[in-house]
């Protein structure tokens, strides 16, 4: 079985920074920048794929680990329906890593439960769901956006949530998947996704906690450091206000 | 619409600092090299996280120098060249221009028209080298103001088209890399126009200039509905970091990302509150005559 921690020769259990350390070491060695002048540079460039491949993949899988959400698949629709083809365009890529079974709508561990509610009547509502599960959020889109308010049910709203995600209107997405599970809070798909939601936001404030969110006391030191900033900014590069602690502007 | 992407320098080490200072002081460097002094005027703090970022990211050969300023003329400290302090010294000039403009078509401020044409003249000369991305970035910001004065309140359009400029400025070239910065870029860019729009938003309605919370404001969830669309961007954009193979400085990064950023959030929404509660202390007062 394909194994991407044994291609960057790592053990599964390794800390991020180990794996971002063995990428480092191998990339570039293998990259195709470093091997120009390799007679044998196009075994380089596919081992180089094969390297980044896995780690892509790896780091795909440990972060929409966090918090317990799946990744939505943001930047697969992304990457190809919002730059054209831009961004795809890297050769290496895409394809290389689209296939681990981490589709765009891999993450979505919600969604094929919510298929129990069984054969869609409507036809746009099912195409709506049939384009979301492949990952065309646009297409989707513009098939929910035409079907009219009246016929807007929960499940509307839940492709739509799901729609808007994909294409990165989050705030859009938080609330169509909160309107669909007000609609009927007993359909736990309804319920997962607003949670898959959140949870962005609590996995994010957990690595917070290590960084020290900013606090605003009277006469809080960082307050009067922004304020400084601000200031600074606006008289040229210096960061005068900060020279107190040793680092002085520069007004050269 | 910048100094958002700041450091919370109460968090930070010391040695930290001083690095992060000598990024700073290295675009500062560039940019007047290749701008001049009006182009140095214009930098912010926020450039001196993407070159960190693009360093950590790439790893380029970086020059350490050292200067000395006026402020402190016995004084050397440290600067940091390379690539990319130029490449955030140019997008720095980019947005300046544009800033300019933008504030312009808002607010029909002569001196910063002036300002602005400055700006154009010395920023046209990257034209050839950033093209595509300026066309795209031109092209961002031409939806971006439409959209603004339609009155469009949708809060994803209006953010996500300043997302796809930031998208467009974090993301120096084309490689294995491009999809994932363009991400935290988009992600950013929504925080940072959001950011924007939050803290000016009374203003703007007493001003009755366009604010895409102003239809949120008279919600009695406001405070906690900003707060929740902030930390949605902010985690999808480090969602995005935490996959990039960036070692070098990662402290420093993520400082900026889960905590400097908030710095500004967290000043106007104490000052805020703080009028608020003395708004109804002063009502209560009123009442007990």
């Amino acid at each position: 079985m394909y194994d991407p921690y044994s291609v960057l020769g790592v053990s599964r259990n390794a800390t991020e920074e180990e794996i971002k350390k063995a990428y480092k070491t191998l990339s570039r060695k293998y990259h195709p920048d470093a091997n120009i002048n390799n007679p044998n540079k196009d075994q380089a460039e596919e081992k180089f794929k094969e390297i980044q491949a896995a780690y892509q993949q790896i780091m795909k899988e440990r972060t929409s680990g966090f918090g317990g959400a799946g990744n939505y698949g943001y930047s697969g629709s992304y990457g190809s329906n919002s730059y054209g083809n831009g961004s795809s365009s890297d050769g290496y890529g895409n394809q290389g890593y689209g296939g681990f079974g981490y589709g765009p709508f891999g993450g979505y561990g919600g969604f094929g439960q919510s298929q129990e509610t069984g054969y869609e009547e409507n036809t746009y509502i099912r195409a709506a769901g049939n384009y979301i599960r492949n990952g065309y959020y646009r297409e989707a889109r513009t098939t929910l956006d035409n079907m009219g308010e009246a016929r807007r049910d929960a499940r509307w709203y839940y492709y739509s949530a799901i729609a808007h995600s994909g294409l990165g209107n989050n705030v859009a997405a938080l609330e169509h998947a909160k309107r669909a599970a007000a609609m009927e809070p007993d359909n736990m798909s309804y319920r997962s996704l607003v949670q898959q939601f959140e949870s962005g936001g609590s996995w994010y404030e957990q690595r917070q906690a290590a960084y020290g969110y900013p606090s605003f006391g009277s006469g809080n030191l960082c307050m009067k450091l922004c304020l400084v900033n601000m200031i600074c900014n606006l008289c040229c590069c210096g960061s005068g206000g900060c020279c107190g602690l040793g680092a002085p502007g520069i007004y050269y | 619409m910048f100094g958002y992407i700041i450091i919370n320098k109460a968090e930070m080490k010391f040695k930290e600092f001083d690095v992060y200072h000598s990024y700073y002081c290295g675009i500062c460097r560039d940019l007047k090299r290749k701008y001049g002094t009006s182009g140095q005027i214009s930098l912010s703090y926020d450039m001196t996280f993407l070159a960190i970022l693009l360093t950590g990211l790439y790893e380029p050969e970086t020059n350490v120098g050292s200067c000395k300023c006026i402020a402190h003329p016995f004084e050397n400290h440290e600067t940091r060249n390379n690539i990319f302090t130029e490449y955030a010294a140019d997008m720095n000039a980019l947005f300046a221009y544009y800033k300019c403009r933008d504030d312009w078509e808002d607010e029909k401020k002569l001196w910063k028209l002036i300002y602005g044409r400055i700006l154009e003249g010395k920023t046209g000369k990257q034209l050839q080298v950033y093209s595509e991305k300026l066309r795209k970035i031109s092209l961002y910001m031409q939806d971006f103001s439409e959209a603004e004065q339609s009155e469009n309140a949708d809060i994803d359009t209006l953010a996500g088209l300043f997302g796809k400029v930031m998208a467009e400025i974090v993301t120096p070239r084309e490689d294995e890399w491009s999809e994932n910065l363009r991400t935290l870029g988009f992600f950013l860019g929504k925080f940072i126009y959001l950011c924007d729009a939050y803290e000016d938003v009374e203003k703007d309605i007493k001003k009755g200039t366009f604010n895409p919370l102003k239809r949120r404001y008279e919600s009695p969830d406001f405070e906690e509905e900003c707060k929740t669309i902030l930390m949605m961007m902010m985690s999808e954009c480090c969602r995005e970091f935490e996959k990039l193979p960036i070692l070098e400085n990662v402290e420093i990064l993520r400082n900026i990302l889960y905590s400097g950023v908030w710095c500004r959030y967290e000043a106007v929404h104490e000052k805020r509150m703080e009028k608020l509660q003395g708004a109804v202390s002063a009502e209560s007062v009123s009442e007990n005559e």
